[in-house]
């Protein structure tokens, strides 16, 4: 037995124990002089990977664009470099500093644009199909964003790489899974384009066709069409986009003569369109209320609010839910099947909100590829 | 550290189908979509009764079962 039994039990643990200081004050030390560099190479290396994620759909979206003008547009020569010119080509938003009648600017330049990619798409394709120059009208559409937010995103990624900027970076790094899903969508989205199926956007179309079948068709705006229908004693203006071509229409415009050219006096307005559900909830699931359902950038909205208001026309919503991803590429089951619904709660919110002899503007939004009428 | 960018899902093959219904007797027949088809497009006759179909749907249903 040792005289001294703890000495070297001591001896031990002083040394563990400084030992053990050392390395958290390493650490310390190491995390206080490097540990936001370290993240910031953490960072670049996660957007990096985004980024040529970003490039490979970017570079297969605008091949298939091309592909699609050569073989099924028949585009004389190699279309590429007027695609490249196209997919570069800027849209200037109007000077939002002093808003009174910002809504006509924006109309009137995103009324110009439409008319520039219908024309360069019409002058590109050697037929005059209206479905082949409105899939390649949309088919550009998707090449361009892709382009767009890869450029965005490099521009981020070279200017963070290049200040060091933490804070750039990892905003940029917490952005890239949203980023990386929408895009995806996207390109999702040329598949379904590509051979003229439904997307789920086109539900409110769907649904409003099914009162259009067999009855007479007159275009009443741009790619925009309307019918009358009877139902239950009351007289339907139904609207909607011109299909089956790849068309949103102008549902503001179409309503607006509905209402001041037409002189129709109508008890309500009802429009149909799918919305963006959130995480956690049904697709296809229906959801009813007030108000213009309708997307975009704005100006449809605001017209057919105006309108609305101005001449005291109750607004009714009728949506489908389902994903951005759900919403640009082929119609799921779910959504399709939603149509019956629809047109169930329609025929309700009718019969509750008017009377016989009421005159109602059904309105159903979306893109209309495939879903004629 | 674990990465912000999502590895590509194994998404399940998604069929295409027509659904021709007929205006008379609605009898519904499924056939897988092909180019060119488009809601309302005239189909096939009726089995059925004979009448001229129309495409009422067109979907895309998962090739795996869900769940």
């Amino acid at each position: 037995m040792p005289l001294f039994p703890n000495v070297a039990l001591q001896v031990s643990t002083d040394t563990g124990y400084l030992l053990y200081m050392i390395f958290f004050v390493g650490l310390f030390v190491f995390q206080f002089a490097f540990g936001t560099r370290l993240q910031v190479y953490f960072a670049l290396n996660d957007i990096g990977r985004g980024l040529s994620k970003l490039k490979v759909m970017k570079e297969k979206s605008r091949k298939e664009a091309i592909d699609y003008l050569v073989n099924v547009g028949k585009a004389p020569g190699d279309p590429a470099q007027r695609v490249d010119q196209f997919l570069d080509y800027v849209t200037i938003m109007p000077v939002n500093t002093d808003p009174q009648g910002i809504i006509n600017k924006i109309d009137h330049i995103v009324t110009t644009n439409n008319d520039r990619v219908r024309a360069e798409v019409t002058a590109l394709v050697a037929q005059n199909n209206p479905v082949t120059v409105s899939i390649s009208e949309n088919l550009l559409e998707v090449a361009t964003a892709l382009n767009m937010i890869h450029k965005v995103v490099r521009h981020y990624y070279i200017l963070g790489k290049k200040t060091n900027s933490y804070f750039t970076l990892i905003q940029l790094q917490m952005l890239m899974p949203m980023i990386i899903q929408e895009s995806d969508a996207l390109l999702n989205a040329v598949d379904s384009f590509k051979v003229g199926q439904p997307v789920g956007d086109g539900i409110g179309c769907v649904s409003v066709s099914k009162f259009m079948v067999g009855k007479e068709k007159r275009a009443i705006a741009k790619d925009t069409v309307m019918a009358i229908a009877e139902y239950k004693g009351r007289k339907l203006y139904v609207v909607k986009a011109d299909g089956p071509m790849a068309y949103v229409g102008q549902p503001g415009v179409a309503i607006k003569k509905v209402i001041e050219e037409m002189g129709v006096k109508p008890s309500a307005i009802i429009m149909i369109d799918a919305a963006l559900k959130l995480e956690g909830e049904k697709t296809g699931e229906i959801a009813e209320g007030v108000g213009a359902a309708i997307g975009g950038i704005g100006v449809e909205k605001f017209q057919i609010e105006e309108v609305a208001t101005r001449n005291k026309v109750p607004l009714y919503a009728i949506l489908v839910k389902e994903s951005i991803l759900e919403a640009i590429t082929v119609m799921r089951k779910e959504i399709a099947e939603a149509s019956e619904k629809v047109v169930q709660t329609l025929q309700r919110v009718i019969e509750e909100k008017t009377k016989e002899g009421d005159d109602v503007i059904v309105a159903g939004i979306g893109n209309t590829l495939g879903v004629a009428q | 550290m674990m990465s912000s960018v999502p590895a590509t899902d194994k998404k399940s093959k998604l069929l295409v189908y027509s659904i021709e219904e007929c205006p008379v007797c609605g009898q519904k027949t499924k056939r897988a979509f092909v180019v060119g088809d488009y809601i309302t497009k005239d189909g096939s006759k009726c089995t059925k009764c004979g009448n001229q179909t129309r495409v009422s749907l067109v979907y895309a249903e998962s090739s795996k079962p869900s769940g």
